[in-house]
């Protein structure tokens, strides 16, 4: 889904954020940029570059040092426990290490985001079910997630954050264990999530192939910096520049 | 409904996950509220005792000549100024000799010889029955031999006092079997939890990052204090009413027991100790909770 900016809100909003951990280590500078409703955007740039840092400010797994984060036009710092709780129940995160529990199933771990919603049980495994097809993992729906490849745990953790039909949708480098034909996979449960939810998709890659061919927006993270890569910025998106 | 359902079914993952330390606190708590119970059931029934020992307390002031009927009322007013006093009987010479006689019945014969003067005046003091007067006996027949014309005073058993005693002695008892349930309970049910939350650490995690409420995450842990708590102390009693029916059976009949009239607790008791179990399991799951989980 290509969409026009020019009219609505944005669904994500950063102005001039800075990340420092402690001591002095500048994880992202100043960074400005607008996520809207129904986009993909593609976060690009190197191992520390500061794409992890990004999405988990995002997410307010992290808090930045100065700046203004809002989703949905509410500033995340003045979000209470509880608005914080509701709100990761429609963002889905697939974190670059995966954070799967290696002794429960794969259904298990998948049914895990949707459980903290109260969904019902049937509800449950016809959407795990749903997923796992998607993914061409329905053969390993009942099997450990310790037992599964590194490439299968990765499309695990993928359909997990998939799982509650996020109205936003963080995957921090969902390819960086897959073959090229699992990478298609994903690409295609992308589409199909922002397509038919028409979810927001933010991919934190290094991986060129899958924005490549992109008719999505792609911005380049370098030392804490953001800019758009020049071949990959749609006119239809608006560019924000605080 | 769906809320419910979870929040059962991970308190029931829970137990699951850490089933071996679950057993041992729900010991501990069984052993704690066993211990308290039988001090104060045998606490309970030494009071019940000592009120029914009590109904035959009074002291006998022994009067060297008989209290003239007009100066009856500013000593009776003497006496209960002391303490609280249920009544006080004046006795002369001829109603001691008429008594006497009374009780010897057929045997009365032998005061044939005596006459009515033998026996001394006397007034006879019913303090008011409890334990706390049990105890001041001794002060107050102190005081009493200091009444005119006081030549000695009975204060009923020595044991009687002794036997307050011991109450007391018991009350200190339950009162320091009482502050270690409390401890034992609320240290070891929130030492268990912690064990439950360090062993669900990286699960409780991924739930705080999939947006897991407050509720979803802590009641289960909160229930799970409350059942060690139900199941404890209901277990702690269950044993105790054994060993109670026990010890009635084996010492049923005339003996130290039959004069006890030894008694379970009645069922408002048996509540209140469930209850306390509960809320004292519950406050240890609390401790852990608000200390060790980060929401």
């Amino acid at each position: 889904m290509l969409r026009d900016a020019s009219n609505d809100k944005p669904l994500v909003e950063l102005v001039n954020v800075t990340k420092i951990y402690p001591p002095d280590v500048v994880a992202v500078e100043d960074v400005s940029l607008r996520i809207y409703k129904g986009e993909i955007l593609y976060l690009t740039g190197m191992s520390g570059a500061g794409k992890t840092t990004l999405i988990k400010l995002i997410c307010r797994l992290e808090t930045p040092t100065r700046g203004l984060i809002e989703v949905a036009g509410r500033d995340l710092s003045q979000i209470s426990t509880a608005g914080i709780q509701r709100m990761r129940q429609k963002i889905g995160v697939a974190y670059q290490e995966f954070r799967l529990l290696d002794k429960q199933t794969v259904l298990q771990n998948i049914a895990m985001a949707m459980e903290v919603t109260y969904a019902s049980t049937k509800a449950i495994r016809a959407r795990v079910d749903e997923l796992l097809s998607l993914l061409n993992l329905s053969d390993k729906r009942d099997k450990l997630a310790g037992e599964l490849s590194r490439g299968e745990q990765q499309r695990v953790a993928l359909a997990r954050a998939a799982a509650n039909g996020p109205s936003l949708l963080l995957a921090d480098e969902p390819t960086g264990n897959l073959d090229p034909a699992a990478t298609e996979l994903v690409i295609n449960l992308f589409r199909h999530l922002n397509e038919k939810n028409g979810s927001t998709i933010v991919v934190a890659t290094h991986d060129e192939s899958i924005y490549a061919e992109t008719e999505h927006r792609v911005m380049a993270l370098s030392n804490g910096q953001l800019s758009a890569l020049p071949n990959h910025a749609p006119r239809q998106i608006e560019l924000f520049e605080a | 409904m769906h809320f419910l359902a979870y929040i059962l079914r991970q308190t029931g993952k829970n137990l699951r996950q850490t089933w071996g330390t679950q057993v041992m606190t729900l010991l501990t708590v069984t052993l704690s509220v066993l211990i308290f119970a039988f001090f104060f059931l045998v606490y309970t029934n030494m009071l019940r005792a000592s009120t029914r020992l009590g109904d035959d307390v009074r002291l006998i002031v022994y009067l060297d000549q008989e209290i003239p009927a007009s100066t009856r009322p500013e000593l009776e007013k003497k006496i209960r100024g002391f303490g609280p006093v249920e009544k006080i009987v004046f006795v002369s010479r001829a109603e001691a000799f008429a008594r006497l006689s009374t009780q010897l019945g057929k045997e009365k014969d032998v005061l044939n010889d005596l006459g009515p003067d033998f026996l001394p005046p006397s007034i006879e003091v019913y303090p008011l029955k409890n334990l706390g007067d049990l105890t001041k006996i001794s002060q107050f027949s102190d005081f009493l031999l200091t009444l005119p014309h006081a030549a000695k005073v009975q204060s009923g058993s020595d044991w009687l006092r002794r036997f307050g005693y011991f109450t007391n002695l018991l009350q200190v008892v339950v009162l320091l079997s009482g502050s270690l349930l409390i401890i034992s309970m609320t240290f070891i049910v929130s030492y268990t939890l912690r064990l439950t939350v360090l062993s669900r650490q990286g699960e409780l995690e991924i739930l705080r990052l999939l947006g897991a409420t407050s509720a979803y995450i802590r009641l289960p842990l909160l229930l799970e204090g409350m059942l060690q708590g139900l199941l404890g102390s209901g277990l702690g009693l269950a044993a105790l009413y054994i060993l109670y029916q026990w010890i009635a059976n084996r010492f049923s009949g005339p003996g130290f027991l039959s004069l006890f009239d030894f008694a379970f607790f009645p069922p408002e008791i048996t509540t209140a100790i469930l209850l306390a179990g509960v809320l004292l399991c519950t406050a240890g799951s609390l401790f852990s909770i608000r200390r060790f989980i980060r929401i």
